[in-house]
C-alpha cells in the first residue's frame, strides 16, 4: 500500500521523468523509516525520531534528485551498525560535512564564517548547515526573502527585534529592496561583528545600496552620501584603511557609528542618532567634549554651496579664482624676462 | 676675482635652510592627503607606512614651523620696535613703479629696467606671499589640529572652511615656490644656474652692480668698498 502511494508521488512529481535508481532507495528505507512510531534513545536521555515523511522529503529541493544514501552514506547494511552518539548534537556535528560533496563552494565559504569558528572552538551549538537550511526538508532559502531573517532570529532573537523597529527592518515584510541579514553579514561566510576586515568594508557595502541611482529615487535619497563621506576627513581615512589586514580597526567613524547598526533609523524620525538634537551625543561618542556648534563642522553629506555651507563654498570659490591666476601671472612675468633676455643678445 | 659683500646674516641664513626643510616636508605629507585618491598619492601613503604616520609627520613639521613663523615675526617686531630694522622688505611706491617699468621694458618699450635697492619688488612679493600664507595655513592648521577647541568659541562650518583654505593655500604656496624660486635663484639669467647667496650669505660686487645698484649706492656712502 505504502510503496504503491510512493511509486504514485513519485511518477507525479516527476512528469516525463522516471524515477533515478537513486531516489528510489527512498522507497526501500522508508520500508523502516516510514514508521511514525521508529526512534532510537541516546546515552544523554534524548530521544532521536527516525520517522521521515515523505511528502516532506519529496517537497523538499532534493526530493527527486537525490536518495537517502547520497547523504547517508555509511548506512551500508541492514540493520545498521550501533552509532557512538551519546547526543542528539553529536549525531548531527557528525553529520556536518555530508552537504559538502555537492555544495562544496558553499561548504568552503562556511570555513571562513564566524560560525565555523565558534564550531572550531569547541562550540557544539554553532551552526550547521542543517541549522538554517533543515534537512530532509530543505527549502531554497530566498522564497520569501524575508525567510532569511527569521532563520537567523531562531538564535539571534535580540537583534532581530531591534532590526524589526529600523528603517530597513520595517519595510522587510512589504519589499524586496530593503536588506535582510544575509546582505550584510553574507550567508555561509557570515561576518561576525569584530570581524575586522568586514568592518573595514562598511561603506562598500553600505555603498552597494545607497549609490544606486534607481533604488534611492524610488525612496527619495541622496546617491551622494558615500561621495560625501569621502571627501570628508572621516570617509577618507577609512577609504585609506579599507585594504588593511590586521585584527584592528582603525579609529575612524564609519556609516554605522553615526548612522547605528541594527537599530538604523530614517535620519528625520525622532530617535535618530543624525538628528540635529541628538547629534552632539553622537560626534562625543568620538570627540570628547564636543559642544553645541561642532556638529556643524559635518556637512551633512551635503555638497558645500552658496545654501549650504556658504563659507566653505565662498573659500573654494576665492582659489579657484586665485591659483590660476596668481600662476598665469607669475608664468608670464617669466616668459616675458626670458624674451627680454633672448631679444638684449 | 670680484669681491663679495654680506648680503644674509646667519640668522637670515638659518632661517631660510629651516623653512625650506619643513616645507619639504608640509609638501610632501600634505599633497599626498589632498589627492589621496591618486594611484600616486596612495603609492606615497602605502610606502610611508600609512596615512596615521603622513599625519603624524604633517602635524610635526607644522608646528615646527608655526614656532619658526612665531620666532621670526618676534624677532622682526622687536627689531623693528628697536628702531634697527631698516624696513627694506616693506613694500613701497617705488615696487609699484618697479614693476610696471619693468613689464614696459620686458615688452621694449623703454630700454632702462628698474634699478633696486636692497630687496626687487619680486623679492618683496615671494617674502610677503610667505608670510601671509604662512599666517592662512598655521590659522586654518591649528582649526583642522583642535576642531573642538575652535568650535568652542565659532560656528562649526569654520572647521570644513579651514580644510579647504589650508590645502588650497597649500597648493598655491607649493606652485608660487615651485615656479617662483626655480625662476628667481635658478633660471634667472643672472644668477643661473644657482644664486647661492641664501646658503653663503655673500654676494659678488658683480651682481650688486646690476641687481641692486641703489643699495649699493647707499652702502658705498657709509663704508669703504672696493672696485676691482
Amino acid at each position: 500500500m505504502l510503496s504503491t502511494l510512493l511509486l504514485l508521488l513519485t511518477l507525479s512529481s516527476q512528469p516525463g521523468q522516471s524515477a533515478t535508481g537513486k531516489t528510489a532507495d527512498v522507497e526501500a528505507c522508508l520500508a523502516c523509516h516510514g514508521d511514525r512510531g521508529l526512534a532510537v534513545k541516546l546515552p544523554s536521555g534524548e530521544t532521536r525520531s527516525l520517522y521521515v515523511d515523505l511528502a516532506t522529503y519529496r517537497g523538499s529541493v532534493h526530493g527527486n534528485k537525490i536518495g537517502c544514501a547520497d547523504c547517508h552514506q555509511d548506512m551500508t547494511s541492514v540493520p545498521h551498525e550501533a552509532r557512538p552518539f551519546k547526543t542528539l548534537r553529536e549525531f548531527t556535528v557528525a553529520y556536518y560535512e555530508q552537504c559538502k560533496r555537492c555544495h562544496f563552494d558553499n561548504y568552503t565559504k562556511t570555513l571562513d564564517s564566524v560560525h565555523y569558528q565558534a564550531l572550531a572552538r569547541g562550540d557544539r551549538t554553532a551552526p550547521l548547515c542543517v541549522d538554517c537550511h533543515g534537512a530532509h526538508d530543505v527549502k531554497s532559502p530566498q522564497k520569501p526573502k524575508t525567510q532569511v531573517s527569521r532563520t537567523c532570529a531562531k538564535c539571534h532573537e535580540g537583534v532581530f527585534t531591534v532590526y524589526n523597529k529600523s528603517v530597513h527592518g520595517r519595510f522587510l515584510e512589504k519589499s524586496d529592496d530593503v536588506p535582510g541579514c544575509t546582505d550584510c553579514h553574507r550567508s555561509h561566510d557570515v561576518a561576525g561583528p569584530r570581524d575586522a576586515n568586514w568592518q573595514r568594508r562598511t561603506p562598500e557595502l553600505c555603498r552597494g545600496c545607497h549609490e544606486n541611482k534607481p533604488l534611492m529615487e524610488k525612496y527619495g535619497l541622496s546617491t551622494a552620501v558615500a561621495q560625501t563621506y569621502v571627501a570628508d576627513f572621516h570617509g577618507m581615512t577609512a577609504s585609506l584603511h579599507e585594504t588593511d589586514t590586521g585584527r584592528e580597526v582603525s579609529v575612524v567613524a564609519l556609516c554605522t557609528d553615526c548612522h547605528g547598526v541594527h537599530d538604523i533609523a530614517k535620519v528625520n524620525e525622532p530617535g535618530s542618532r543624525v538628528l540635529r538634537a541628538n547629534l552632539v551625543k553622537t560626534c562625543a561618542r568620538c570627540h570628547t567634549g564636543a559642544t553645541e556648534n561642532f556638529p556643524g563642522a559635518w556637512m551633512s553629506h551635503y555638497e558645500p554651496s552658496w545654501k549650504k555651507a556658504p563659507l566653505v563654498y565662498g573659500v573654494q570659490l576665492f582659489y579657484n579664482i586665485l591659483i590660476p591666476f596668481m600662476i598665469s601671472g607669475l608664468v608670464l612675468q617669466m616668459l616675458l624676462h626670458f624674451w627680454r633676455v633672448v631679444v638684449n643678445r | 676675482m670680484s669681491t663679495y659683500l654680506t648680503r644674509f646674516t646667519l640668522r637670515q641664513r638659518v632661517e631660510h635652510v629651516l623653512v625650506m626643510s619643513l616645507f619639504i616636508v608640509l609638501s610632501v605629507t600634505g599633497l599626498p592627503q589632498k589627492y589621496f585618491d591618486a594611484a600616486w598619492a596612495r603609492w606615497f601613503i602605502d610606502l610611508t607606512g600609512g596615512i596615521d604616520h603622513i599625519r603624524w609627520f604633517h602635524r610635526a613639521a607644522g608646528l615646527s614651523f608655526s614656532a619658526l613663523t612665531a620666532w621670526h615675526l618676534m624677532f622682526a617686531i622687536g627689531s623693528i620696535a628697536a628702531g634697527r630694522s631698516p624696513l627694506s622688505i616693506v613694500p613701497n611706491r617705488k615696487d609699484f613703479d618697479d614693476a610696471i617699468q619693468m613689464m614696459r621694458y620686458y615688452l621694449g618699450r623703454i630700454d632702462q629696467p628698474a634699478q633696486f635697492d636692497r630687496y626687487d619688488y619680486r623679492q618683496k612679493f615671494e617674502y610677503w606671499g610667505l608670510v601671509l600664507g604662512a599666517v592662512v595655513v598655521i590659522s586654518t592648521g591649528l582649526i583642522l589640529y583642535f576642531p573642538i577647541l575652535f568650535t568652542r568659541f565659532f560656528p562649526g562650518e569654520l572647521i570644513p572652511a579651514a580644510k579647504v583654505a589650508h590645502s588650497n593655500e597649500g597648493l598655491m604656496a607649493f606652485l608660487v615656490v615651485i615656479l617662483w624660486h626655480i625662476y628667481n635663484a635658478h633660471l634667472n639669467p643672472d644668477v643661473f644656474p644657482f644664486d647661492r647667496s641664501i646658503f653663503t650669505g655673500k654676494i659678488s660686487l658683480e651682481r650688486m652692480h646690476h641687481e641692486h645698484p641703489l643699495e649699493l649706492a647707499r652702502l658705498k656712502q657709509i663704508q669703504d668698498i672696493e672696485e676691482p
